[in-house]
């Protein structure tokens, strides 16, 4: 038995570049700036792209933002995706990574029953929590492997490579499964012109909370266990630095070091 | 804020009616990360700062969760770092990490243990488990901390006020502030947390504490992924072990590079722990390898004495070395953020200052210590 035609999701999300990024005074992310592909789900899309090419099947990005994270879907496409969904409702602000997990699972459940696998980026740049891919794992009752940088067919299971502390672990993994990908696995193709020319935003549905069989007691800050409850400056409280700018290097690199064997009660 | 106004907003804060749903759950509870075999640093760091949390709380027991091949050796050393209770989950087949053995194990224990707080490390494999695991709990969960508290919570909107919330901070992105994050209407509240953030406690071996056997309700298909490989040593660069950490920025480029390798070098031929670290802008860059970088997304350190050479000083970076004992900056810039964290600097081109610096290590210079 091998592997063959595999339904493949890839979760990605659109975040703010870096430069851009600004956190608002509710401690919410401020999206109105200039965005991009999380580059670990860019990561997860290659991969994605790569198995498709040994297996055949096909991918389906799903996606939860704002209206505007179609450009990020149509970037997704362009590279090969086949079709995309966008789950987006203003019911959705201020979903935590619990939440966030729930809207995307029950997408697939409901939309995408017969997946086989999970490309999912390792964590965004934005939000840094690794939480989703899991999560998302284990509300559909997948085998979860993170970290992961290389995949190869194994029969009818998958091997994977995981980093853990001080090196890997390679794994042979039953599908359905979660994998999420770290950006070290790959470096992601640009769009291409066959693809590019496939793309349509037709090929993008857009689901509302309703749809998706949610309420929206189950998702935004109502369905959020967590939440953010206050944001403050961070507070730098040590004493002023001591510097030494007269003199040859010698003299002054002299002085450094000098001083930084002091020995003192508090630095 | 005047005092008057501070003691305004306290009495209608205390107006806000009392709430506190914890339903029994109390407690603090760790996981205490192996690798299949020894105890990883950071399962006695959190430790640590779970005893000192627990101070804030009425019932002041902190259990640690052990997870591994004879895991119950290590039932000794967490109860001299401050564990009351160690749940000791052993079995030949957790060598190594799978999840879904793990899952089921800490689920099961918590199920018993009952905790209000459930800390995790935020390492590799604990950001593979703590979410799986809060999902399963259906309890929130707040990643990456690096400072933690418990104190009152009011929400004026729900009205509800919580004595003892669990109070879960960690940075937020592109500025300088910390969120804090809380959930106090799910128990246990739980968090991943750093590694190298917190310290450990010094042991004393006087302290007594209880010993759990606890087994598991596993089924065969939490067995079903295979391990077939482990490659370790994948890294080498121990920045966590250094005593002196010569980190560089991204302008410096390879020749700068190749300057404070030599500096470390030179250190290392005195005798010294040194270890070469990196802004992330220098990793993204390719002047190095991304094991050594230092930051948020990078290693947190707090070694005795960390040079920032050319490195700005953004706050993602300082979160992973505001820590260190003495902080030294070169950079050309005058202005330069790092230069408020500091504590000496000299403002000058790191191609005035380095090749002094390696001169005077070479020429018998060296660091003085205090451990
Ligand atoms: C989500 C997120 C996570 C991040 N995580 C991390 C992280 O873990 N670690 C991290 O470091 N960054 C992280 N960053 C990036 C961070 O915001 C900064 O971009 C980065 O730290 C800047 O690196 P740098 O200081 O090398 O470069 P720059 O900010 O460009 O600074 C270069 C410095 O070099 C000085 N300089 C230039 N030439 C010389 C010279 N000849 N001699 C002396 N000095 C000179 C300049 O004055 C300047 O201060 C993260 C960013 C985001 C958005």
């Amino acid at each position: 038995m091998s592997l063959k035609d595999l339904n493949i999701v890839v979760l990605l999300k659109q975040v703010p570049v870096p430069k851009a990024m600004k956190t608002k005074a509710d401690g919410m992310m401020d999206r109105s700036g200039k965005s991009m592909i999380n580059p670990y789900c860019n990561a997860a899309l290659e991969e994605a792209l790569k198995l498709r090419e040994k297996v055949g099947g096909v991918i389906t990005v799903v996606s939860m933002g704002p209206p505007n994270a179609k450009q990020s879907l149509i970037e997704a496409m362009r590279k090969g995706a086949d079709k995309s969904i966008l789950v987006s409702d203003r019911l959705l602000a201020g979903s935590d990574t619990w939440a966030t997990a729930l809207a995307l699972s029950s997408t697939i459940k409901k939309y995408l029953p017969d997946t086989d696998i999970i490309f999912a980026g390792l964590q965004t740049i934005d939000g840094d929590t690794a939480h989703v891919g899991p999560q998302v794992a284990e509300h559909l009752g997948f085998q979860q492997v993170t970290y992961v940088d290389k995949i190869e067919l194994e029969g009818e299971n998958l091997k994977v490579r995981r980093f853990v502390e001080g090196g890997w672990e390679t794994f042979i993994t039953p599908i359905p499964v979660m994998l999420s990908i770290h950006t070290a696995a790959n470096t992601p193709r640009g769009p291409s012109l066959g693809a590019a020319l496939r793309t349509s935003e037709d090929n993008i549905t857009v689901y509302s909370v309703e749809q998706i069989g949610l309420t929206k007691e189950e998702v935004g800050v109502a369905g959020s266990p967590t939440i953010v409850s206050r944001v403050l400056n961070v507070v730098i409280d040590r004493p002023p630095v001591e510097l030494f700018n007269e003199g040859s290097a010698t003299e002054r690199v002299g002085k450094l070091l000098e001083a930084v064997n002091r020995k003192e009660e508090s630095s | 804020m005047s005092t008057d106004r501070e003691k305004a907003k306290l009495e209608r804060d205390m107006a806000v009616p009392e709430v506190d749903l914890r339903d029994g759950a109390s407690g603090i509870a760790t996981w205490a990360q192996t690798d299949g075999e020894n105890l990883h640093p950071a399962a006695l760091e959190i430790l640590g700062e779970a005893r000192r949390l627990s101070e804030k709380l009425e019932d002041k027991t902190v259990t640690s969760i052990v997870i591994g091949k004879d895991a119950e050796k290590h039932a000794q050393t967490l109860i001299e770092h401050g564990a009351d209770r160690v749940y000791v989950i052993s079995d030949d087949r957790l060598l190594e990490y799978r999840t879904l053995p793990y899952v089921r194990a800490i689920v099961d224990a918590i199920r018993e243990i009952k905790p209000e707080i459930m800390i995790y490390t935020a390492s590799a494999i604990g950001r593979d488990l703590a979410p799986r695991c809060a999902a399963r709990l259906h309890v929130g969960l707040s990643a990456d901390c690096t400072q933690l508290d418990i104190g009152m919570y009011v929400n004026r909107k729900k009205g509800q006020r919580f004595m003892h919330a669990f109070k879960m901070m960690r940075p937020s992105f592109g500025e300088s502030k910390l969120a804090t994050i809380i959930g106090p209407w799910n128990y246990p509240q739980s968090s991943t947390v750093r590694p190298g953030v917190f310290a450990k406690l010094q042991p004393d071996s006087s302290r007594t504490g209880e010993v759990v056997k606890f087994e598991p309700k596993w089924v065969e298909e939490d067995w079903i992924q295979e391990v077939v490989e482990v490659q370790k040593g994948g890294s080498r660069v121990e920045l966590e072990k250094a005593d002196i950490i010569i980190s560089g920025g991204k302008d410096l480029g390879r020749e700068g590079f190749e300057m404070l390798q030599e500096l470390v070098d030179a250190i290392r031929a005195n005798g010294q722990v040194a270890e070469l670290g990196a802004s992330r802008a220098a990793v993204n860059a390719g002047l190095i390898s991304s094991d050594h970088q230092v930051g948020q997304t990078g290693k947190t350190v707090r070694p005795e004495i960390y040079f920032a050479i050319g490195i700005s000083g953004a706050v993602q970076h300082l979160m992973g070395m505001q820590n260190s004992k003495k902080v030294v900056a070169i950079n050309i810039d005058p202005n330069a953020k790092i230069f408020q964290v500091a504590d000496y600097g000299i403002v000058d081109d790191y191609k005035n200052v380095v090749p002094e610096l390696i001169k005077q290590v070479k020429n018998g210079f060296t660091f003085e210590l205090d451990k």
